[in-house]
């Protein structure tokens, strides 16, 4: 088994470190050389599901500088992304998921996707991460990610100072921090979303994706990476696979039956976003466990959080960064997936300038650009890790920095090992039912392959 | 002031100025920055009027359908049907959606559908909270943007809540009005050209977009502020911006200033209209660094030109002083030798005077002495008039006389003139003429004289003892009309000059000093006039000269001819010889000779001559008239005479032609027989008159010029104050047996006028400046009298006023001469014979 899920992870990192075997060999991440008229006057438009996506319209203020009557707009989209694309308004690029290809359901929109892979497109797809570019049977390309996601805690690394305690290596060492905070009165030494997904009345609407999946995971993951026989199964939502979620759901139980995650106090919690990080900008919680998606807002919230306000009485920042989770004796894992995946709409008006801002976009300089000032793990080989802008202090914060330290074989990517949706819901839910003491792990293990 | 001094001042001055026109110009910016941001924030306002009234127009069409529905009782089908009948626009849509389940009918079927009307509104999120539906007719109840989910489209939507008839039961659902938003957007342009750069966007009180421009990022306004901005916005102006009309500068998502314009719209609903441009795209901005820019440029070229000019004066002033410390230098160097000049002609004149009343019993001692006391009175007159004639000279005082002369007379005078020295220094000295047309020419003859004067006294002064001096006057054809041009080339064997005076000879007070001539006196200044003086006439002098070879000069003057020439001159056929060694002189006098008739035939020796005048005789003939030069070789003038005398016996007609002083030669050439004598050179005039004088009267010429006596017995009066000066008038005069009564001032002088008789006096010598009355003022009383013999009386000026414009100015007063103090008699007598001749005519 060992052996299995060493294979895994060494091809895992080959193909980190290998550029994209069936990529395009045009495209170059040299300094962009625009090739259409510098004075064409167009529209493009992207629609994506991000109610707010500042770091692409500075992308396009760059790219206006090559075609200054190019006019380009990002567009929040509600609802489905077929319906759009088979409006009136169809984008010329939209976000996209892996889950559609090879999907009956997303038939109609992935009909709409160009193939980037295409060599005379002249795309730049080296410069991504092998593991994070999704390939069809026939080895084409449909989307590019220009974010990466993963799971972890943000540490406020000034409070352990103050406490004379050393951050976690381990799981040993974060049960044991955990204990050294609870004695100096830290009711949760960790902290996170842990309640359902509340509407504008506060209501209950659905499970929330926070704090017990953000643990369960990336165990479930690894467990799962060592064992493909078990991987299958659990794709097949084959029943039997539950007990492989076993460990997963136990550390969520351990971390709270320990004493390191209050539920009443992450219930306090009114959101899995704002309230998560300005609860965590008070500079009290050692530990506020979120993936990568919900960290990359944290330097906006710093302007609403009284503790980076100089002209608040509470004013005292801190230093903070994201780390793994510690969950095993070997430390925590780096799942490497995508965050936010682009398409081209083949049937687009402009479609030439909108690959030429495709081409624009997908290179390094651009997409670690992207990466910086939206808060995210880039999807770029060179710098996954690249520092995040904070745009008051007008610095770069290397906020993800620690991940740097995660050893290669404990870096997956789910797409690379074969993990599918489905899979991924059963212990999202799995785990927070067994958080929130709704079920034991036994009856979720039991359940596996039942949960909707 | 120091040169820094000047630099800094006018730097500070500069930078003032600069200062100055930042200061202005920053505030006509801020002004027109103010003005534009006014104007901006107004258009805004009317944009934000504009869109309200089109905003609740459209509501206002949301409220009637609402009413109706409500009113009509309708179901959600009866609903949709009377909308799509109402319904007018194209692009427009209505949703009718239960607030429940978020389900309801659209009036336009779904994209690709015909007849699929069915619409959800689950996944908008947006009738979770209600709260933004007001009650119909108080609010434009307007919805952020969203997709239709029934094709695809960004709109927005204008909302009511209504009550649908399900079932019997009523049931509460929003009616949506749905508009693209595209369609919208292409309406919604600023309609200021000026503001063509400026977008709008319509925020809610939270400031996130109901609709969005390009230049407008995030999906919230005040989130858009803050990625770019230094601080977070405050509260203070959140409000603002959602509740008053201003405007206020902000960064843009490029890191430029842009200037943000809000006013509020539906108050109540907490609407308002943003509208951001860039700042460099209000006039003002260029303008300003324009202004700012071209100061500057006119500032630094004016700084630099003033100090270019600064340092060329400064050069020229360095010059200049350097010139005036020369001229100084010059000037003390001049007193220097001026005072040594004129100390020692006048330690002549008065040791001189001293050893003749020592010894004034002998005569030859006494003789000599006076001799050598009228040559160094000479020098010191000479010293005087040119140091008076450059001080006109520089002071630009100079004026010139024009009056008929003639150029023979002139050579004449330059002949007479220059011979003292000729003889002395023993010069080889020859005067050539050519076609010498005109005698009689208009101009200043005295500064012509000066010019000739000069310039031959200079070449004899500076050529040593047996040297050569060749004077050559030509006349050709001038190009000014009525002009003859007069060219007069002085050559010399002296010591020449070197290139490095000959650079500034013509500078005052500059001396060429020689071993072998250092003894020589002058003035230097002399050629500093005689330059000016053909510059005053129009003239050009040019000098070429070799240190210890010689010197030439050469003066050309274009000079007007007179109206009156002399008629023409003709003599009877007669046979003539001229004898001369010197061969130019043989053509020139051929030339002469044959253009007055004669028949000349040529010798260029005595031995010659005698043997033609015999060759002659045994044809039976004789030549009417022999023309000899004085000086030649082997057998000279005289010898020749003699001997023409002695052996041919024939009582011929002989003249003696030399350039040289008759005086040594005079009493042997009469002995020997010369009939005549002729000065070179010889012009026809000359020549004619003495023809015709020696052919008429024989032996009178020689006389007439020393022979004073027809004035013998002519009263003077002589008005003079001085009475030394009167008596050396009177003594002089009455040598030449002329009385003289004296007035000492003009008052007196006019009385003895009036109460004289016809013809007491010949003519009247006037002072100028005396007491009581002076010359000029006794002029025009005495050309007043009533008297017409007296008030007719020649009156000559004698003074020592010896400018041109004193000149002119007796002229003027009446008078008919003017002589020069101090008086030279010969020049006097000439003056009295003038008047007697005219008083004759």
């Amino acid at each position: 088994m060992k052996k299995r899920l060493r294979l895994t992870q060494c091809l895992f990192v080959a193909s980190l470190l290998s550029s994209c075997g069936g990529g395009n060999p045009s495209g170059t991440d040299e300094e962009f050389k625009p090739s259409l008229d510098a004075q064409t006057q167009c529209f493009i438009k992207v629609d994506g599901d991000y109610s707010n996506f500042e770091a692409l319209e500075a992308e396009f203020d760059r790219f206006k500088e090559y075609y200054p009557n190019v006019h380009l707009s990002y567009v929040k989209i509600d609802g489905s992304i077929s319906d759009v694309l088979n409006g009136e308004e169809a984008p010329n690029i939209f976000f996209c998921h892996p889950k559609m290809i090879g999907n009956e359901q997303y038939a109609s929109v992935v009909s709409h996707m160009e193939d980037l892979s295409n060599p005379a497109l002249k795309m730049n797809l080296d410069c991504i991460r092998p593991n994070l570019l999704k390939r069809d049977s026939e080895g084409k390309v449909f989307m590019v990610p220009v974010f990466s996601r993963t799971y972890g805690t943000i540490i406020n690394k000034d409070l352990f100072n103050k406490e004379g305690i050393k951050i976690p290596n381990n799981w040993n060492e974060l049960v044991s921090v955990c204990e050294s905070f609870v004695e100096k009165g830290y009711k949760s030494p960790m902290m996170g979303y842990t309640n359902y997904d509340l509407d504008s009345k506060k209501e209950r609407t659905k499970v929330s994706n926070g704090f017990q999946n953000t643990v369960a995971y990336p165990l479930f993951v690894a467990e799962l990476a060592k064992n493909p026989d078990a991987l299958a199964l659990a794709n097949k939502l084959d029943p039997s696979a539950g007990q492989y979620m076993r460990g997963a759901l136990q550390k969520i139980r351990d971390l709270i039956d320990n004493g390191c995650v209050s539920l009443e106090e992450c219930d306090k919690l009114e959101d899995n976003y704002d309230k998560v990080l300005l609860r965590f900008l008070d500079g009290d919680i050692p530990m506020m466990v979120c993936n990568g998606d919900t960290v990359s807002g944290i330097k906006k919230r710093e302007q609403k959080s009284d503790t980076f306000n100089p002209d608040k009485e509470a004013y005292a920042p801190f230093k903070y960064e994201f780390y793994p989770i510690p969950l095993t004796e070997q430390g925590g894992y780096f799942i490497d997936s995508p965050s936010v995946q682009f398409a081209v709409n083949k049937d687009c008006e402009n479609l030439d300038m909108t690959n030429e801002f495709m081409r624009f976009l997908l290179r390094t300089k651009e997409l670690d650009n992207l990466a910086s000032l939206k808060g995210l793990i880039c999807s770029t080989k060179t710098t996954p890790f690249a520092p995040i802008y904070d745009p008051f202090k007008k610095v770069y914060d290397p906020v993800y920095a620690p991940f740097n330290n995660v050893a290669s074989d404990r870096r997956i990517s789910p797409e690379v090992i074969g993990i599918k949706d489905e899979l991924a819901t059963q212990i999202r839910i799995a785990s927070f039912y067994v958080g929130r003491g709704e079920l034991t792990v036994d009856e979720a293990v039991a359940k596996y392959g039942q949960f909707k | 002031m120091k040169k820094i001094w000047v630099i800094i001042v006018n730097v500070l001055i500069m930078v003032g100025m600069l200062a100055f026109v930042f200061v202005y110009s920053d505030s006509e910016y801020r002004a027109t920055a103010k003005r534009q941001v006014e104007h901006f924030e107004t258009t805004t306002v009317s944009m934000g009027r504009v869109t309200e009234n089109y905003l609740e127009g459209e509501q206002r069409i949301c409220d009637v359908w609402s009413h109706y529905i409500n009113d009509e009782n309708m179901t959600m089908e009866q609903a949709a049907g009377f909308i799509r009948v109402s319904h007018v626009l194209k692009n427009a849509s209505a949703h009718l959606i239960y607030v429940d389940d978020f389900t309801g009918l659209s009036t336009r079927p779904k994209s690709g559908t015909e007849d699929n009307f069915d619409v959800s509104y689950a996944h908008l999120n947006l009738l979770n909270d209600t709260s933004w539906i007001h009650e119909v007719g108080t609010h434009i109840n307007i919805s952020r943007s969203y997709t239709n989910p029934m094709n695809g489209v960004q709109s927005i939507a204008f909302c009511n809540f209504i009550n649908l008839n399900d079932g019997g039961n009523a049931r509460k659902a929003v009616l949506f009005r749905v508009l693209p938003i595209s369609e919208l957007m292409q309406k919604w342009v600023f309609p200021q050209e000026e503001f063509e750069k400026a977008e709008l966007s319509i925020i809610d009180k939270n400031g996130d977009y109901i609709i969005k421009n390009e230049s407008f990022k995030n999906s919230n306004f005040f989130e858009f502020y803050n990625s770019y901005a230094d601080n977070p916005i405050d509260n203070e102006l959140r409000k603002k911006v959602i509740a008053d009309t201003g405007s206020f500068y902000m960064l843009n998502s490029q890191g430029r200033q842009c200037i943000l314009a809000h006013t509020p719209f539906d108050t109540t609903g907490g609407l308002a209209i943003l509208s951001l441009m860039e700042t460099r795209y209000l006039n003002a901005t260029t303008q300003n660094w324009l202004l700012i820019g071209i100061v500057s440029a006119g500032l630094l070229a004016l700084f630099i030109f003033d100090v270019a000019v600064m340092l060329y004066f400064n050069k020229r002033l360095q010059i200049t002083a350097k010139e005036a410390k020369s001229a100084s230098k010059a000037k003390t160097d001049f007193l220097s030798t001026m005072s040594h000049d004129i100390r020692t002609p006048m330690n002549a004149i008065i040791g001189l005077t001293t050893l003749t009343e020592k010894n004034l019993k002998d005569e030859k001692l006494v003789r000599e002495n006076l001799r050598k006391i009228a040559l160094a009175s000479n020098h010191l007159l000479t010293l005087i008039n040119d140091i008076l004639d450059i001080s006109k000279v520089e002071s630009g005082k100079l004026n010139l006389v024009p009056q008929n002369f003639s150029i023979v007379e002139t050579v004449e005078n330059l002949m007479n003139l220059s011979q003292p020295m000729i003889k002395e220094k023993n010069i080889d000295f020859s005067f050539h003429i050519s076609r010498m047309e005109k005698e009689y020419l208009y101009a200043d003859q005295l500064r012509i004289n000066q010019i000739y004067i000069n310039i031959l006294s200079n070449a004899i002064k500076y050529t040593e003892a047996n040297g050569r001096v060749t004077v050559d006057m030509k006349e050709e054809e001038s190009q000014k009309e009525g002009c003859v041009r007069l060219t007069y080339r002085v050559a010399d064997t002296g010591i020449g000059m070197t290139p490095e005076f000959m650079a500034n000879m013509y500078q005052a007070f500059s001396r060429q000093t020689d071993s072998r001539v250092n003894t020589i006196q002058g003035t230097g200044l002399g050629l500093a006039i005689t330059k000016q003086m053909v510059d005053l006439l129009g003239g050009t002098i040019d000098c070429q000269s070799e240190s210890g070879k010689g010197t030439t000069f050469t003066v050309t003057l274009d000079l007007p001819v007179a109206e009156h020439q002399r008629a023409e001159m003709k003599l009877e056929a007669m046979d003539a010889l001229i004898v001369d060694d010197d061969e130019v002189l043989l053509e020139t006098a051929v030339d002469t000779m044959n253009s007055l008739g004669l028949k000349v035939e040529e010798a260029r020796s005595g031995q010659e001559a005698l043997g033609m005048i015999k060759h002659k005789q045994t044809d039976g003939k004789n030549y009417d008239i022999v023309i000899i030069d004085l000086k030649m070789p082997d057998m000279d003038g005289i010898e020749t005479i003699r001997r023409i005398r002695e052996e041919i016996k024939a009582n011929i007609p002989i003249l003696l032609i030399s350039a040289y002083s008759w005086s040594d030669v005079e009493q042997e050439a009469k002995e020997v027989g010369v009939s005549g004598f002729l000065s070179k050179p010889l012009f026809p005039s000359t020549l004619y008159d003495k023809i015709n004088e020696i052919l008429g009267t024989e032996n009178k010429s020689a006389e007439v010029e020393s022979d004073y006596s027809d004035l013998k017995g002519l009263n003077i009066l002589v008005t003079e104050d001085n009475d030394i000066n009167w008596e050396i008038i009177s003594a002089l005069l009455e040598t030449y047996g002329i009385t003289t009564e004296r007035a000492e001032n003009g008052r007196i002088a006019v009385e003895k006028m009036q109460k004289a008789e016809k013809g007491s006096y010949a003519l009247v010598f006037m002072d100028i400046q005396m007491p009581e009355m002076n010359g000029l003022d006794a002029t025009r009383a005495i050309r007043a009298l009533d008297d017409p013999w007296a008030s007719n009386i020649p009156i000559i000026a004698m003074t020592a006023d010896a400018f041109s414009e004193n000149v002119t100015e007796c002229l003027n007063a009446g008078m008919n001469g003017h002589i020069a103090k101090p008086i030279d008699i010969k020049l006097v007598l000439k003056e009295i014979r003038r008047i007697k001749e005219k008083s004759k005519t």
